[in-house]
């Protein structure tokens, strides 16, 4: 059985694997092993929370006031130099927008 | 040779197979950093592996790596594309992303000590695929309202009684949607060899506007589709409800590989 003849009994699911479902899977489930380079789990964490911003909502991300990743050359990938200022813009304007909070539903915008 | 390049290189592990067939399967694919896909053979088993350059996946670029999108979701899915690869045709055992060592010996030492829990692992999932099931709502959908609602705003009193009508209607129709999303696992869960429920996604990431109420994860033999008649029923019987269902896969058995392992 292809994956084609398993999606088409699913409704609406045009694509046979979103990238949240490959996210969940491949960063969170499968056999975790130390090997020799250790992934910093937090740098992970951070992550998906930049994700959740980036992945679906950049027009409330934007209705917010927040539109880092249009400059940040990490997440534009022009690579780039002055990231040390870029970062810290990023950081400010991840609290300002409430990132640090359990639920993006209650991100609450600015100060 | 390669305990030469180690310095520039390590060797990204996607997963483990059975050694015997898995040699011809790495012909020709392509994994992270769009590397050639190889086999490290040791007993009967075989790890997957590329030699991906340190300056991307080393201790110091990586955590810069993850931060970027592109980067991420390129790699994530290559990671995901090999197992699915390898999956079509044999049992694998699936390893999060970024498992990385300096060498292959490295990798060698990997599958000898833990020879006995792959090897159960891989039998655990052989001939088996792993399903989604998500089921999802819309917020708040809003109960049926009590017919001439608006007569009744005549009085303030009344405005009252309505907005509690509302209330319990909203709190009736939760209690409803948690019963039906519970008895859905339930009838999967009977139709696989195991299943899992995960947290839901957020609407951040999902990009929908219905909420997820329902993230599972189910193993059932390769071929058999009743999980996927089942999934289509529920989803015709949920729709008085306002609740849907939706099946993704079949996936490699990322959830279905932990049993034996002791997470850091």
């Amino acid at each position: 059985m292809s994956s084609r003849d398993l999606a088409a009994h699913s409704q609406g699911s045009a694509h046979p694997a979103q990238l949240a479902d490959v996210l969940e899977r491949v960063l969170d489930k499968g056999i975790v092993i130390a090997g020799d380079i250790q992934i910093n789990l937090l740098d992970i964490e951070l992550l998906t929370v930049k994700l959740r911003l980036l992945v679906a909502s950049a027009d409330k991300a934007r209705e917010m006031g927040i539109d880092w990743w249009e400059g940040d050359p990490f997440l534009s990938r022009r690579g780039g130099d002055g990231n040390g200022a870029l970062e810290q813009r990023l950081r400010r304007l991840e609290s300002a927008a409430g990132l640090e909070t359990e639920h993006g539903d209650e991100d609450g915008g600015r100060t | 040779m390669t305990a030469l390049t180690a310095a520039a290189t390590g060797w990204y592990v996607y997963g483990v197979v059975g050694g015997d067939a898995a040699v011809e399967l790495a012909r020709d694919l392509r994994g992270v950093a769009a590397e050639r896909v190889r086999i490290v053979e040791h007993g009967s088993l075989g790890a997957i592996v590329s030699e991906v350059p340190l300056d991307e996946f080393g201790e110091e670029a990586l955590p810069e790596r993850l931060n970027d999108r592109g980067w991420l979701e390129r790699n994530a899915r290559a990671h995901e594309d090999v197992l699915q690869d390898f999956a079509a045709s044999t049992a694998v055992v699936p390893l999060r992303f970024g498992t990385i060592y300096r060498d292959p010996t490295a990798v060698t030492a990997l599958l000898t000590e833990r020879a006995d829990a792959f090897a159960a692992s891989l039998e655990h999932v052989r001939g088996r695929v792993e399903l989604g099931v998500k089921a999802w709502t819309d917020r708040g959908a809003p109960a049926a309202r009590p017919r001439g609602a608006a007569e009744l705003r005549a009085t303030g009193r009344s405005y009252l009684e309505e907005r509690l009508h509302e209330r319990e209607a909203a709190a009736r129709a939760g209690a409803k949607r948690f019963e039906i999303v519970q008895a859905a696992h339930e009838r999967l869960l009977a139709l696989a060899v195991d299943g899992v429920v995960n947290r839901p996604q957020p609407r951040e990431l999902t990009g929908r506007a219905e909420e997820m109420v329902l993230n599972a994860a189910y193993l059932v033999p390769a071929g058999d589709s009743s999980l996927a008649r089942e999934v289509a029923l529920l989803d015709a019987e949920g729709r008085d409800a306002g609740i849907s269902f939706e099946l993704t896969g079949p996936w490699p058995p990322h959830n279905f590989v932990d049993e034996q392992v002791d997470r850091p």
